[in-house]
């Protein structure tokens, strides 16, 4: 099938940009979108996240896993601008972040979901959807009032809500209140109304959890298929199949800090790796989890 | 018991000029609290805001009450600035503690003795009205003369105030409405419920939240002109907490985040205040005994009536917290 | 049980508590207002003063003149309304009243809330002596800390409250005045029904008690109201799952209900415990505090002083600070957290009915004696950290010394304003407060 095609394609370029990288901690990049050095948080005197250096491929899927603890969402608060760090500093398609309140990040393309999952369950599907959508003439107060200066981009933005939410087999529930939606399908939402902003990277943290199997192997296909259309992501995630399967480029953290890089295949031997699990997750190997 | 004027009190106040500053004041309080989940517990010093924008006009200006009008909105925007900057990054309950204490500090600043040239002190300041009530003279509403019939009776001077009241509670609901419609509501409503969630999304939570403060409080500025003008005069001690306090009961009795609700809720307030008011005076006109135990006094009728909108706001949040029209779906003071 | 407690304490109003109608009296005291060099107060009965009784009717009840001791006592026939008047031609040559007090004064039947009414005419004025700029900072100073200690004392319960179960609560304010109405109930109006007691000191027959004993009694009921509101209302509120803003929505209707209900049983006016309400100011160098106050202020310390030991070194003191720093980590580690939020409310109850009495000595007990101070509560928790117990004590006395400090430079009516402008700097500057844990800030 066509698609399948591209996906691979897709998936080999991604890989082959990253193949000659060298698998080390903290390792540069040929074509990096995000970039963080130096970033340190401290929450009263316990160091959650110490990163020396880090950077993200353009163009790829990279998983961020590490047990329990270790700081991954915290280095997504941090990079969103929803924490501040104690020290460092971080760029974003070469732009410096450190001083960019969280809701510009989203402007500016990097875009986030949360790990437990936000969506408005007061409002309707659509209009979760709808709110996605930046530059909305409409959400000024004043332009709010003439719905002639809005109706038209509201129109068109519905249309491209409704084409997400068909892909994302969330079609039917349009018009359902949001608190409608199982746990499985708001993660789909969620995800559903980052694209709304149109971004170029995507951060997900934990996308599978709470998610039912059945539903895992098409979430898969959503994920591969946002970088296939040309955007980079960049997930937090326990669920090792989904790891193996869907990334280009793993990177491991335990206790705030980086310890490995590599293909999901590299991470899997690498002994640094199985320590840091094995320390936190009592003989539980990182091969055989789930 | 005289049941006919029991009756006609309380339609007076069902639909009297209470309901009509109430509700102008509950719209705003809703735009904020109901629709945006932010804790105003000052809308009483918005409303004195616009009370002495008005009366401050002739007064201490020397100029015309109409000047009142702007001058009373940008007192509010100020105030909305005030208490916005340092609160609206942070969790909710600062908003609460420094507007209740903002709304208090301006009570005690106009009544003070320190200042009573500019606000009049505790007398407040009276007479600024004429311009406003020559315009119902001219229109044929006399002031003198008497209109309607049982139930409904009203003086000109009663009558003109109603009229102008409703036409703005009128105008501002639809503006309400209107803006609840569009976008811009929609990302209030989203905030309410999760504020994270729209900050992801690339929408700067604070400045929407500082455009609902204000907005919210420039509304409750023009209930604050409202009472001003139907008493012809401006008294510090009208815009006390408890005035905030009121007036949240109201809006949560007619339904929260809903437009019609905070007009409902506040013509329901009064019209059962009113009634229970005028019942009890009348069944205590002589003390009621229960043996040797004194229930009520004629003197305690008012204190037994507030007693029971502070049960009633307590029995609505422990059963029914979306009022008696809401709707639980659409409402959530706590978003998550 | 102690809802039945609380329940007799509450339902007694003024009106039903007269026991008879005999033996009432007017004690009218005469002085001059005056400050010595150094600007201590130094007031001098004036004897030789004509006063006399009107009764409602116009018609004399008595005219005395003024002992040695500036005193005129008059027996009156009933309860009643009466006017007490001076004759301002009997003062002595180069005298004459206080601008602040009226040669006529009104006293209404409901004002003898003792047998006895205590009426002062005061000459000459406070104002004509200066003070030197030190003395007048010096004696704010020790105000401050009087209202500073109060105010430490009602907010550390707020403040844990708030750390424990996360809820702002409006109707603290009232916890407040129920601990200083409490001890009116019984320090005024009296328990008949406890009349039996009399046999122990300071109970009397007509079943008041002694301030001594009223004030530790109110103590221990605010305690038990404490206990009650978090059983009757929060307690089952949090079990449901009901959302805090829900909760606080509701704390404003309980103000609402309990000020209207205290008003209703103890009328608009402002008045004085029993004992300790006429004292003489004792010099300390430029300092000048009544015994009262004094003995007042060293109970508030101990009191603090106890709190702040307990919750540093008991097992249940930990807890609470465990339960407010981190509520999902304490009960991960075993804690109870109800049992260390009923432990706050009552301890929170307690403190507030203390600050509420002490309160009350210092300044007379009224329906919104506590509804008044709230604000100031709220910038005190938020100059500490909301959360902190020791933020609260800190933010309390610092608010207190600032108040009062302030009535220097701000005339006395706007003294609370500096306050208001406490809470926003430190809003804008600091938020979490002084001793507050850091919270994100979005």
């Amino acid at each position: 099938m066509d698609i399948k095609a591209s996906l691979s394609t897709a998936t080999s370029a991604a890989r082959l940009a990253l193949a000659g990288v060298e698998r080390t901690p903290g390792v540069i990049k040929q074509d990096a979108i995000l970039t963080a050095s130096g970033v340190r948080r401290e929450f009263g005197g316990i160091v959650a996240v110490d990163v020396e250096h880090v950077e993200i491929q353009r163009g790829s899927i990279t998983a961020l896993i590490g047990p329990n603890g270790a700081g991954k969402t915290t280095l997504f608060n941090l990079l969103t601008g929803f924490d501040t760090p104690n020290t460092g500093s971080w760029s974003f398609n070469g732009r410096s972040m450190e001083k960019v309140a969280s809701h510009k990040t989203a402007a500016l393309g990097m875009v986030r979901t949360f790990q437990l999952t936000k969506s408005l369950t007061k409002l309707s599907v659509i209009e979760n959807m709808r709110l996605g959508a930046t530059d909305q003439k409409g959400e000024k107060w004043w332009n709010g009032l003439f719905g002639r200066v809005w109706k038209a981009q509201e129109a068109s933005i519905t249309e491209r809500a409704e084409e997400l939410l068909n892909r994302f087999t969330l079609g039917h529930m349009r018009d359902e209140y949001a608190g409608a939606l199982s746990g499985g399908q708001r993660k789909l939402l969620e995800m559903a109304r980052a694209l709304m902003t149109n971004p170029t990277l995507v951060m997900l943290d934990e996308p599978m959890a709470g998610v039912n199997p059945a539903l895992k192997q098409s979430l898969n296909e959503h994920i591969r298929g946002l970088r296939d259309q040309g955007m980079t992501v960049l997930f937090v995630e326990h669920d090792m199949d989904m790891v193996h399967d869907v990334s280009d480029w793993v990177i491991v953290m335990a206790e705030g800090r980086i310890i490995a890089e590599g293909t999901p295949e590299d991470i899997s031997k690498n002994p640094a790796v199985i320590d840091a699990y094995l320390g936190t997750r009592q003989g539980q190997s990182l091969l055989e989890d789930e | 018991m005289d049941w006919s004027l029991i009756i006609e009190n309380s339609i007076k106040g069902f639909i009297g000029i209470n309901a009509v500053y109430f509700a102008v004041a509950a719209i705003g309080l809703n735009v904020q609290f109901g629709f945006t989940g932010l804790l105003n517990f000052g809308q009483a010093g918005f409303m004195a805001c616009g009370a002495y924008g008005l009366g401050m006009t002739a007064h201490y200006f020397g100029i015309s009450m109409w000047w009142g009008i702007p001058i009373g909105i940008g007192f509010s925007v100020l105030l909305g600035f005030l208490m916005g900057i340092p609160t609206l990054r942070l969790r909710a309950d600062y908003l609460a503690i420094v507007t209740i204490a903002s709304a208090e500090i301006i009570r005690l600043v106009v009544r003070s003795v320190k200042f009573k040239t500019y606000f009049g002190g505790s007398d407040g300041i009276n007479g600024f009205s004429d311009p406003f009530r020559k315009i119902g003279d001219d229109i044929g509403i006399v002031q003198a003369n008497q209109y309607g019939f049982w139930p409904l009776r009203f003086t000109g001077r009663e009558l003109w105030t109603l009229v102008v009241g409703w036409v703005v509670v009128a105008i501002v609901a639809y503006f309400v409405y209107l803006l609840m419609k569009s976008p811009w509501g929609r990302v209030l409503k989203a905030i309410r419920e999760d504020e994270d969630a729209v900050r992801s999304l690339g929408k700067s939570v604070f400045s929407y939240k500082m455009q609902s403060l204000i907005l919210g409080g420039a509304i409750g500025t023009m209930s604050g002109m409202i009472f001003a003008l139907d008493r012809g005069s401006v008294q510090p001690d009208n815009y006390s907490r408890d005035v905030t306090f009121y007036i949240l009961t109201a809006l949560v009795l007619g339904g929260v985040a809903k437009v019609s609700g905070s007009i409902v809720g506040p013509m329901i307030f009064w019209g059962i205040f009113t009634f229970m008011d005028n019942f009890l005076r009348q069944v205590a006109k002589d003390p009621v005994h229960l043996g040797n135990f004194t229930i009520m006094k004629s003197t305690q009728v008012g204190q037994l009536n507030y007693m029971l909108i502070g049960l009633t706001l307590i029995l609505l949040m422990v059963y029914r917290p979306q009022g008696v029209f809401g709707n639980r779906k659409e409402m959530a003071f706590d978003g998550h | 049980m102690l809802f039945l407690a609380i329940g007799a304490v509450l339902s007694f109003s003024l009106g039903s508590a007269h026991a008879s109608d005999d033996g009432y009296s007017i004690r009218v005291q005469v002085r001059q207002q005056q400050r010595d060099e150094a600007g201590k107060t130094d007031n001098q009965p004036i004897p030789s003063v004509t006063v006399f009784v009107t009764g409602t009717d116009g018609v004399e009840i008595g005219r005395l003149v003024t002992d040695a001791a500036g005193i005129a006592i008059f027996e009156l026939p009933h309860k009643g309304d009466y006017t007490v008047t001076i004759d301002e031609s009997t003062l002595p040559d180069g005298q004459k009243l206080d601008a602040g007090t009226s040669s006529s004064q009104n006293l209404l039947s409901d004002s003898f809330v003792t047998k006895t009414k205590v009426v002062n005419f005061f000459t000459g004025g406070s104002q004509s002596v200066s003070q030197s700029l030190f003395e007048r900072v010096t004696q704010r100073l020790v105000d401050g800390v009087r209202l500073g200690l109060i105010l430490a004392m009602c907010s550390v319960g707020l403040s844990l409250i708030f750390g424990t179960t996360g809820l702002t609560n409006f109707a603290h304010g009232e916890m407040v005045t129920f601990g200083g109405l409490a001890a009116f109930v019984l320090n005024i109006s009296g328990l008949s029904f406890l009349g039996f007691l009399s046999f122990i000191p300071g109970i009397r027959p007509d079943g008041t008690f002694h301030i001594l004993w009223a004030a530790p009694i109110g103590i221990v009921l605010g305690g038990g109201f404490g206990w009650a509101l978090n059983y009757a209302i929060f307690g089952r509120l949090r079990k449901r799952g009901v959302g805090l803003v829900t909760q606080m929505v509701l704390t404003v209707g309980l103000s609402i209900l309990l000020r209207n209900f205290f008003l209703s049983r103890f009328e608009g006016r402002t008045r004085p415990y029993a004992e300790f309400t006429l004292q003489r100011a004792m010099e300390f160098g430029p300092i000048s505090i009544t015994a009262r106050d004094l003995i007042v202020s060293i109970l508030s310390l101990i009191i603090l002083v106890s709190v702040a030991l307990a919750l540093r070194f008991t097992r249940l003191g930990k807890a609470t600070r465990a339960v407010s720093d981190n509520p999902d980590l304490a009960s991960a580690t075993g804690i109870d957290s109800e049992k260390v939020i009923r432990l706050v409310w009552i301890l929170g109850g307690a403190l507030a009915a203390a600050g509420g009495i002490f309160r009350g000595l210092d300044e007379q007990v009224s329906f919104d004696m506590g509804g008044r101070l709230l604000f100031l509560l709220f910038a005190s928790i938020t100059l500490g950290g909301l959360g902190s117990a020791f933020g609260a004590l800190m933010g309390g006395f610092v608010v207190g010394i600032m108040v009062e400090v302030a009535s220097l430079v701000v005339p006395t009516e706007l003294k609370a304003t500096p306050a208001l402008l406490v809470l926003i700097l430190v809003l804008l500057l600091r938020p979490q407060g002084i001793l507050g844990r850091a919270q994100r800030v979005g």
